[in-house]
């Protein structure tokens, strides 16, 4: 374990060194981003009322996870592979789930701003009344984790000059075609029905839940969902890294 | 030379690709603390493949791997953990510095923090590469980029080092820095595998080596032994005024071995005995016009090699020309 967290601690550093640059401009743009889909939202929706202002607010959160997760990591690391640079990083003496893990937390820390800057902007925008609970940190933990593991299953496990068209196509269903801005039964049946399988409206409904603390409570169940999406995404990326040819 | 059981244990490994290729085939070699020991061969020949197969990152098909008397193939963790490896891939340095990179593989590989900045300061200074240490990867030249890769495996060794073409794109000043830094690796214990088809520089950097042909070691031991009775020879080079005339110079040339043609140079080993009447023999060409020059050599390493498999199928002659590139350099 200690092996682990030093070399999850020296990655990160070196992540953190590799990104100087660019972090204070990802970190500006998911910001200003994170706040412009709560105002875009309100833009196309003149008449909000306080549930489909809960929804848009949470969904905002939950697609810049998602961007994060699903789109900007896999997207770097079919870079790295073009590049050659993954069969150095699978010759480093580091334990693979670290190297994923100091992937992943920078990624997090980027998307980290930009939810507080949505609830913000959702507050002052659609005078919501929010309550958060203390289960907003796991939620929005475990997001990350079931984001970053499928994104990071795509990424490993598809050629790297598709990366970039399944990474939108991700988009754009979370955007759309998921329970994340609205509620499931929106949806024709059967779409409702194969999201029941999809980690989208459970990531949806566990940020909702968690801001939305005076409501109806907090579901179990997707936090159970997650943690195995997650599970599942890291166990099929590190079996895929740790594959000997 | 450590008497000791050897580091490095590699036992009748085979590789087999799926579509039948073997890119190992039956390769035994054993390396010990305090040595260096090359791997040379032409592209494809299986170098890489074996490296891999040492650090866990391809499986052997049959036969061990060993390393300080650990099973290496069921412990593929732990052989990346002991073993050093600079990959022939480039190393991640986009963002990062040569003193940044070279100091955090240090201390991925264990180093505490003020000798990874010691060893990196060391290999820096030794490596002549000061004047880059703090410029960002992307601004840095291809021979930069790969001593810098050299030093972030050679900061933290750990019992066995692997460098893969540590030479490539190095200016030959820096590359004789790198060898002497080889050397005091092997000096200071660890064991040393290198991979390289620079014959020329491996003959004079390694303790021993073996030559891999298709996958096959075809020779192994030091330098001395491999030349064997080419010891007690010399090598005649002789540059003929085009391919044609080399070629039947080499079929004409009466010789106890077959002459060698690369282009318009032909090689042959001569018994020292011989050289009186291999001599004359040049002389009488040379007058008829059809050699431009010739020379009398001791046989080198490289010799050897290309009699072993610098074959005339094409793909010899390549690697055949590039050593020589660098003995001219």
């Amino acid at each position: 374990m200690r092996h682990w967290l030093r070399s999850f601690g020296l990655l990160l550093k070196w992540n953190v060194l590799r990104l100087r640059t660019e972090l204070p401009i990802f970190l500006a743009i998911q910001t200003l981003m994170s706040a412009g889909i709560v105002v875009g939202f309100s833009l196309l929706i003149p008449w909000v009322d306080d549930v489909a202002a809960l929804y848009l607010t949470s969904g905002a959160m939950t697609v810049s996870l998602i961007t994060v997760g699903m789109v900007m990591a896999p997207q770097l690391v079919a870079q790295r592979k073009e590049k050659g640079l993954l069969d150095y990083q699978r010759s480093m003496p580091v334990p693979r789930l670290a190297m994923m893990a100091a992937d992943a937390a920078v990624w997090i820390v980027v998307a980290l701003p930009g939810l507080a800057m949505t609830l913000l902007v959702s507050v002052l925008r659609f005078d919501l009344d929010i309550s958060v609970s203390p289960l907003l940190v796991p939620a929005v933990l475990l997001v990350s984790a079931g984001t970053a593991g499928v994104g990071y299953c795509i990424a490993y496990t598809v050629k790297p000059a598709l990366v970039g068209l399944i990474t939108n196509l991700v988009l754009i269903v979370a955007l759309m075609f998921a329970p994340i801005n609205y509620p499931a039964e929106r949806l024709p049946g059967w779409a409702a029905d194969v999201h029941q399988w999809l980690p989208f409206q459970y990531m949806a409904q566990a940020v909702r839940e968690t801001i939305d603390a005076s409501g109806a409570g907090i579901a179990v169940l997707p936090f159970v969902v997650l943690a195995a999406w997650a599970a599942l995404g890291l166990m099929v990326t590190s079996r895929v890294m740790t594959r000997r040819a | 030379m450590s008497a000791d059981a050897p580091v490095l244990e590699i036992e009748h490994v085979t590789k087999e690709y799926r579509k039948g290729l073997r890119a190992n085939d039956d390769v035994s070699l054993q390396v010990s603390a305090g040595e260096v020991y090359g791997l040379l061969g032409h592209n494809g020949a299986g170098k890489t493949t074996l490296l891999n197969q040492v650090v866990g990152i391809a499986k052997p098909t049959a036969g061990g791997i060993r390393i300080g008397g650990k099973d290496a193939i069921a412990a593929p963790e732990m052989a990346r953990r002991v073993c050093s490896l600079q990959p022939q891939a480039q190393a991640p340095l986009d963002g990062v510095s040569p003193r940044e990179a070279i100091e955090l593989m240090a201390r991925i590989r264990g180093a505490a923090r003020k000798r990874a900045r010691r060893r990196a300061d060391e290999l820096i200074e030794a490596l002549d590469i000061g004047e880059w240490a703090g410029a960002k990867g992307e601004r840095l030249s291809g021979g930069v980029r790969r001593l810098t890769a050299f030093a972030m495996a050679a900061a933290e060794p750990g019992r066995l080092v692997m460098f893969d073409e540590p030479t490539n794109d190095v200016d030959p000043v820096r590359r004789r820095v790198l060898w002497g830094q080889v050397r005091t690796l092997a000096e200071n214990g660890c064991a040393v595998l290198l991979v390289t088809h620079n014959v020329v520089e491996a003959e004079r950097a390694v303790d021993r080596l073996a030559i891999l042909d298709r996958g096959r070691v075809v020779a192994q031991g030091a330098p001395a032994d491999l030349r064997g009775d080419d010891a007690d020879r010399l090598r005649l080079e002789v540059t003929a005024v085009d391919s044609s005339v080399a070629r039947s110079l080499a079929d004409e040339f009466d010789g106890a071995d077959a002459a060698v043609v690369v282009g318009r140079r032909m090689m042959v080993a001569v018994k020292a005995d011989d050289c009186s009447a291999a001599l004359s023999w040049a002389q009488v060409h040379q007058r008829a016009g059809l050699v431009d020059e010739f020379s009398f050599n001791p046989v080198s390493l490289e010799d050897i090699y290309i009699r072993l498999v610098g074959s005339a199928d094409g793909v010899g002659d390549g690697t055949v020309e590039g050593g020589h590139a660098s003995l001219a350099a």
